[in-house]
């Protein structure tokens, strides 16, 4: 392969792997728009959260992986839950813009609470970290295999939930037209609480991946917070296949434009495109339809 | 009516007594001033962001001037500190600094720590022909317009990228490539490095800058191995450097790494496997520990091993006492025109004030060595030279190499 290609290549893979991470959290934000129609920043301290969690069940208890990864969903989507019924209920009546800034409040006081637990230093989990694999000059890591296997793994759950099972259904429903959905008699309180645990939990996991790859401390939500953003708006906010489509638009754009331009402009990308999709197509790639 | 009748006395006689006090304390004061104590203010953050290093600096000066009015104080006078808490807070600094100045009347405050804090103070001092001296290592600091009413003791980043580029290259490395995270010292830190590399035989390969709070910073990674390093420079913070390090590792590259102490604390050594960080070396500026100055500060503030702050504390409390007596005044003009004239030059060396101070009174010319390291400085302030620490890191933990 001549250098240039099996550089792009390289590009394309590390971005590809970077933004199906991405896509679990902008999932989770996505599905919450769709919803109960706010954008909810507290996702950023969710994915902290699930990261926490994530450290406790592997580091503490010493669980393998797997079953921290879906300790940090559960965690995630119960402070999900609790948070949506304890702080964010008591907004919405007051409009999304308040509800919005309300989860901005939600997530620096979450984040402090880990921080006031947990303390300020960077923590790391139990994982050895393997020297990457060479396929054909393309480099590429054990654990982000691994990471994009779960992550791959956790979309596909969560679309056959939707697609097949009559809750999924019934969230589908009230995202595309709460009115229709209450005269059907689907409760929307019920809908609420279950979109908010499963979009925080996916922050959580989404947290928990990041930390996996790197370390964890109680910025790691916040650090993701603005790539998770504008993946979820370039592929259109409220769309699940949007998210994870925008997630791999912003993950592999933010990579390919280090062919050009100094590594210190890469969040310059992914803004640049959250502005041109407003521009050319405010709905997002794949519009608001929530599936 | 009464004693409505006895309140009005009491009060007459209560303005009476205040009026008789004030004019007792202010008649006389002309009088007394001979013999009152001669007052130098202390700036430093005993809380906040400093709180760790700023009460160490402050002991460490106590120590000194106690030693000084030990040997019968200064120009006649005992000494006094006057200390203030910056709280590591510009504005808490600004309002400290004004007492220090308005109302103490000090002819220098020492101790500012944090940059920010020290660039919003400098000014009043400058304004006010107060001598200021400061650990901020912020290039921009002594290039302010302060009219060489500012020291700083500790080492700026012209210099520290210069030491460490040396160093470098006398291990060996050739080809270098630097990583610096997007900060206000990543294109002069490139700069120097990349001269002096070039002067010592060596050469920097590359540089990049790179984003901070990134979760990955692969990509940044293969530009740096494009370039076939024999030595990669890690110029950041502690959470960057941590995922870089990881991520050098998965790429395979198993050569020297360089960094910051702050940037590989003990903290980020326990986050990451010990493999990872294997070989890395350190720096840190240092004491200089070898120096008779670091020892006799060592025994003054009972501490084993005092630190970069704590010494430099010490050479502050040493050089102000010796431009006071040199000046034969306590103004920070005289500061200013006489710390150069007893720090260095052709003067017997000596290591402590109260050295100094006898062989000044002699009428001999001194040159103070000091416990952070010679204390010469150039036009604006800055050191010209100093010692940096330099650690290994072997099974996660950090390896004492050399001081240099």
């Amino acid at each position: 392969m001549p250098p240039i290609l099996a550089e792009i290549a390289q590009l394309v893979v590390n971005g590809i792997m970077t933004g199906t991470i991405l896509a679990v959290p902008a999932i989770g934000l996505t599905s919450i728009h769709a919803v109960l129609r706010f954008p909810n920043f507290a996702v950023a301290s969710h994915a902290t959260v699930g990261a926490f969690a994530g450290y406790v069940a592997n580091v503490k208890l010493g669980l393998p992986v797997l079953p921290s990864v879906v300790l940090a969903f559960l965690v995630a989507g119960a402070v999900g839950v609790a948070a949506d019924e304890l702080v964010l209920k008591p907004f919405r009546a007051a409009g999304f813009i308040t509800t919005a800034i309300a989860s901005i409040a939600l997530t620096i006081a979450l984040e402090n609470l880990v921080r006031f637990g947990f303390g300020n230093e960077l923590r790391g989990y139990d994982l050895p970290i393997m020297r990457d694999w060479r396929l054909g000059g393309i480099r590429v890591g054990p654990q982000q295999l691994q990471n994009l296997a779960i992550a791959v793994a956790a979309m596909a759950a969560l679309f056959a939930f939707l697609a097949f099972t009559r809750t999924g259904k019934a969230m589908r429903a009230v995202a595309d037209n709460p009115m229709l959905a209450s005269i059907k008699g689907i409760n929307a309180d019920v809908v609420a609480r279950l979109v908010s645990f499963v979009g925080m939990g996916l922050a959580g996991l989404g947290g928990m991946l990041i930390g996996l790859d790197t370390t964890i401390d109680p910025l790691t939500g916040f650090r993701a917070i603005l790539s998770v953003f504008a993946a979820a708006v370039v592929g259109g906010l409220g769309s699940i296949p949007g998210a994870v489509v925008g997630a791999l638009t912003v993950g592999v754009g933010e990579e390919l434009c280090l062919l050009f331009l100094s590594p210190d402009y890469r969040s310059a990308v992914g803004f640049t495109a959250i502005l041109l999709v407003l521009t050319l197509r405010p709905r997002g790639i794949l519009g608001q339809r929530a599936y | 009516m009464t004693r409505h009748h006895r309140i009005a006395i009491s009060r007459r006689r209560f303005v009476q007594a205040t009026g008789a006090l004030a004019a007792g304390l202010a008649m006389p004061a002309i009088g007394r001033a001979q013999g009152a104590p001669l007052q130098l203010g202390i700036l430093t953050p005993l809380t906040g962001a400093g709180g760790f290093d700023g009460p160490r600096m402050l002991k460490a000066m106590k120590a000194v001037i106690d030693e000084v009015n030990a040997a019968g104080g200064l120009i006649g006078r005992k000494v006094d500190l006057v200390i203030e808490d910056d709280q590591t807070n510009p504005e808490a600094a600004v309002r400290a600094a004004r007492k220090l100045i308005d109302v103490s009347k000090v002819p220098v405050i020492m101790g500012t720590w944090a940059s920010a804090v020290t660039s919003a103070v400098a000014p009043l001092c400058w304004e006010s022909k107060t001598f200021l001296t400061t650990v901020s290592g912020a290039d921009s600091i002594t290039l302010l317009p302060h009219q060489g009413y500012l020291i700083r003791t500790q080492p700026n980043n012209h210099l520290q990228a210069g030491k460490h580029a040396e160093f470098i290259a006398a291990s060996g490395a050739k080809r270098v490539f630097i990583m610096s995270i997007q900060a206000p010292f990543a294109q002069p830190t490139q700069r120097r490095a990349s001269e002096v590399l070039k002067q010592k035989g060596s050469e920097m390969v590359g540089g990049l800058i790179y984003e901070k709070e990134k979760t990955t910073y692969r990509s940044e990674v293969d530009q740096a191995l494009k370039t076939k390093p024999d030595l990669v420079y890690l110029n950041g913070y502690a959470p960057d450097v941590t995922v870089i390090l990881r991520d050098l590792y998965r790429a395979g590259y198993a050569g020297p790494r360089f960094a910051q102490s702050y940037a590989v604390t003990g903290k980020v050594l326990d986050a990451l496997p010990p493999e990872v960080t294997a070989g890395v070396i350190t720096v840190q500026p240092s004491a200089d520990i070898d120096s008779p100055a670091f020892g006799l500060a060592a025994k003054r503030t009972g501490i084993a091993e005092p630190d970069s702050y704590e010494t430099q504390a010490t050479d502050w409390a040493s050089l102000v006492s010796l431009g006071i007596a040199k000046a034969k005044e306590a103004t920070g003009t005289g500061l200013r025109d006489n710390v150069r004239k007893i720090s260095q030059g052709s003067g017997t060396k000596v290591y402590s004030a109260v050295e100094g101070l006898k062989l000044l009174a002699e009428g001999k010319e001194i040159n103070y060595e000091g416990a952070s390291g010679p204390c010469d400085f150039t036009d604006i302030g800055d050191i010209i030279d100093c010692k940096f620490r330099y650690n290994k890191i072997e099974n996660g933990k950090p390896v004492f190499l050399k001081i240099a």
